[in-house]
This record gives structure tokens, sequence and C-alpha cells, in this order.
């Protein structure tokens, strides 16, 4: 391994060893998490619930719940992460170090997209031995999944690079994230929706992703698929060009 | 070799708030010096440090260590130059072995040289029995031997002190001051900030005061006392913060005119 490569791989080994560290917190709480949310809704709620779109209740919303895993878990991971370190001033390491900016991000990134997959690849594992989960589109769905998670992580950066004390993750977790997250289809189909709530989630970028990962799980989808992967490639590329101007700028960062 | 550890030239920084912090500072260190900077809170000494180490943006000049450009291509100026902060940085989730260890990898250091330099110098800094254990169980004088031992991991060839005794007990000073001294015999270059005057005085080969921003007197002890036209170092600063009534030896002349 090169000096550069050490470096790189030292940064992320970083951020995976802290939420190993704390996986009761990190990787426990958001599994079980998920699975409340599947017996409520799928078993103890579902069973009264019609066929959505032909399928069952619970196989309709599990595609959704492993996305909200990803999403949800690359956010906190990303953003507690950084804010913490900026925080202690223990990021002054990484800082004073020869890391370039796209190092820095990339392993502040990373971390959460990583924490972020494991739940989800977990969720999905367990639930495909509890319901019968179809994988239509397996090429797209892990592209898709990929570009969520990575949205997400930076998202998460973002908002962590941004707080100035800690009540400022968990206002943009529980009145941004939340919000449009329970807001984006997961549960129902937008289509049921009565107008204006139609047109309005239609705005909500979780819309497009959770249609995304319906279509590559089950096959069909309430948006035009090619426009959906268009838009998330472009945000997410367009956050991440972002963030790195940020980092380069040392924005919140360096004094 | 360059022929300069540390090179800085007319550095300039201003924060948002409108502070300027540095107003033109130029300050050259020698390899295998014993660089002392003092002055008083808020003079600019954290800020030099923090402008040379990539945790402050200059607002103008230049910074080189060992002849490397150390703001906008600093890949290998920051590879030369070991901190050890004035605060006590640590990641809490860390031990101490992963601390060094990290450290060493942001650095390029190979798995098994890692691995080597870590037990060394934790040996180094009477750690090794707290090796497995999370650094926010370390107590203050712990937690300073760790920075230290951090800052030194990758074998810097500059090492930047930012006071690091404050609020430390006499037989940790007197064991970092041995230390320090070891090192710098051995050729490493030591940029050291420091209140103690005296440590100062025992380490330092040549200092620099820094007042409001700028260099005001720097050589060896002997000529930046005399170019403050006294005796000793501790007259010199008191006469650098306008406060000469505070000098001792003019007390305990005071203090035999009154008996």
């Amino acid at each position: 391994m090169t000096a550069d490569q050490i470096r790189f791989f030292s940064l992320i080994r970083r951020e995976v060893n802290r939420f190993m560290k704390i996986k009761r917190q990190t990787l426990g709480a958001p599994l079980l998490e998920t699975f409340l949310y599947i017996s409520v809704f799928g078993a103890a709620l579902g069973s009264r619930i019609d066929k959505l779109q032909g399928v069952d209740y619970v196989v309709y919303i599990i595609p959704g719940l492993i996305m909200m895993a990803w999403v949800t878990n690359a956010f906190a991971n990303s953003s507690s992460s950084l804010m913490q370190q900026k925080f202690q001033r223990s990021i002054d390491d990484q800082l004073s170090s020869p890391a370039s900016p796209m190092e820095l991000l990339l392993g502040f990134s990373l971390g959460g997209f990583l924490r972020g997959g494991i739940v989800a690849t977990i969720t999905f594992i367990v639930s495909s031995f509890l319901v019968d989960l179809p994988v239509e589109h397996p090429f797209l769905l892990i592209l898709t999944f990929l570009l969520i998670g990575f949205f997400f992580a930076q998202m998460g950066v973002l908002i962590g690079l941004r707080a100035e004390q800690f009540d400022d993750v968990a206002f943009a977790q529980t009145f941004i994230l939340q919000p449009l997250i329970f807001l984006g289809g997961i549960f129902y189909s937008v289509a049921l929706l009565p107008e204006p709530f139609r047109t309005l989630s239609q705005f909500n970028p979780i819309y497009y992703m959770i249609s995304l990962v319906r279509y590559g799980f089950l096959g069909f989808s309430n948006t035009n698929i090619a426009l959906s992967f268009a838009v998330l490639i472009a945000v997410t590329g367009a956050l991440f060009a972002f963030n790195y101007r940020l980092f380069k700028r040392g924005y919140k960062l360096r004094a | 070799m360059s022929d300069s550890a540390l090179k800085i030239t007319d550095l300039k920084k201003s924060y948002d708030t409108g502070v300027e912090a540095l107003k033109g500072v130029s300050l050259e260190i020698k390899p295998g010096e014993f660089f002392g900077l003092l002055g008083p809170n808020g003079a600019g000494k954290s800020t030099l440090i923090h402008c040379s180490t990539g945790l402050a943006q200059p607002t103008s000049g230049q910074i080189e260590i060992f002849g490397h450009d150390a703001i906008d291509h600093y890949k290998e100026a920051r590879k030369a130059v070991g901190l050890a902060p004035q605060d006590l940085n640590l990641d809490w989730f860390l031990t101490l072995e992963e601390s060094l260890d990290y450290h060493g990898g942001y650095f390029g250091m190979p798995k098994k040289e890692r691995k080597e330099r870590t037990a060394e110098l934790l040996e180094t800094f009477s750690l090794s029995e707290k090796r497995h254990e999370r650094t926010r169980t370390l107590s203050g004088g712990m937690k300073r031997r760790l920075i230290l031992a951090r800052a030194l991991m990758h074998r810097p060839p500059l090492l930047i002190l930012d006071e690091p005794t404050a609020g430390v007990d006499v037989e940790l000073r007197l064991e970092l001051w041995h230390y320090c001294q070891k090192i710098n015999e051995e050729g490493t270059t030591i940029l050291l900030t420091t209140h103690y005057l005296e440590e100062a005085e025992q380490l330092c080969s040549r200092i620099a005061f820094i007042n409001e921003g700028e260099i005001v007197a720097s050589g060896t002890n002997a000529e930046v006392a005399e170019r403050f036209g006294t005796s000793s170092l501790e007259d010199a600063y008191l006469a650098l913060v306008g406060r000469k009534e505070l000098s001792r030896a003019k007390v305990e002349v005071e203090d035999e005119e009154a008996l």
C-alpha cells in the first residue's frame, strides 16, 4: 500500500471503528426500530389493509424501510461523528495531517455510508426470511441504494459541518429528515393521496428515491424511472461538489 | 537539506470577526534549533502555529517548512511537522493505542512500523499499562503525555509544542523538559510557546517575543533582555507587556529600602 492509500484507509477505519465500538446504539437500535415498524405496520396493521398495487402491504413497505435504514443511519453517523470531533477538536489531528480536502470529505462520509449499508443489508436479509420479497431489478436497485446512501452521508456531513451546538443535528434530523421520509411515501402510495398533497409530494426528493427502490424490488413505480434516476445522480453529484467546496475552503473547520 | 526548518515571511491573519491576529510576522528557525516563542495571551502565538500546521488559513504571506510550501501545496510540509496543541484534543472514543495508530496512518506509516512505534512511545511516556483504555479515562498529565507521544508518532523533524507544560505538575514538567532536550540533541527542531520564562531560559537556544500580532524582539535570551535594557528575560517580558512595576528586582530594592 502507498502512503496515500494508508492515509485514506486510516480515515475510513477510524470512522468504522467509532460506530462499531458503540454498536448497540449505532447498529442494534436502528435494527430494532426497523423490525418494530415491520411488526406494527406489516404484521399487526397490514393484515387489515388491502393489497397495494397488487402486493401485500407488508411487502409494499419493506423496500421503503430498508431504504429508511440506510438513509437515517448514513445521515446520523456522518453528522454526529463530524460534529463530535469538531467539538472535541480531535478533528485537528486529521486537519493538520497531509490529508487532502477530498480524502477528509470521503473519510467522514464513507463511515456513515457503510453504517447505513450494514443496517440496510441486515434488514434486507432478515426481511427475506420473514416475507417473500421479490428483487425484480437487482442492478438498478444496488446502484440506487449506493447513490441514496452516499447522498444522505453527504447530507449528514453538511449538517455536521454547519452545526454550532449539539441540537443543530437533532433539529435537522427531527424537523427536516423525518418529515421528508414519512411524507415521501414509505408507508403508503402517494397515488392514494388527495390533492394538493399528491402534487406537494412531488417536491420531496424521497418520493423519487422510494419510487426507484420500490421499482428495483417490486417492479412497478409511480414515477418515470429514467427521470428519477437522473435526478438522483444530479442531486448527489451537486451535494458532493458543494461539500467538497466547503472542505476545500475549510468552512467551519479551519479558522 | 533546506537552510530553514521553518521560514515565515510577512504572515498576516485576520479573522472573520475583524481581529487582526498577525500583522506581517517574519520568522526563521534553523534546523536543529530549540526556539521559544513568548508573548502574553492573545499575542498571536497560537495563530502563528495554527497557520503553520493547516488549522488556520493565513490571509497573506508565506510559510515554508524545510523548504516546502505549507499553505497551498502542503503535503510534504505537513509530513515534516508534529504538533502538540495547547488543548487536550484527544478523541474520547479511541484507546491510547488507537490514537497513536490512526495518527501514524494519517501520515502514511505502514502497519508494522505503526505498531512498533506505538509500543515504543507508550513505553517512553509510561503509558503502556493504559494502552487499551479510552483516552477520556486518563488524568490531565497522562493526556498531556499522550498528546506529545502522538505528535512524535511519525518522527517529524520539526516538533511544535504549544504550551506543553500548562497545568502539569513539577515532576511531569521536568520529565517533558528532559525528553524534549533529548530529542532536540538527536536532531529534532523544536518550536515551543510557553508562558513560563524559566522554561524558555532552560530549553531554548533562541527566542522571539510576539505582541499584538508582531514580533518585537528575537535572538538569544541575553540579546532579547538587552534589547529591552534589562538584565533578565522576565524583566524584558514585563517591559514588553508594560508591567515593569512587577519586576522582582524592583520589588526587592523597594523592600530593602523599606527596611
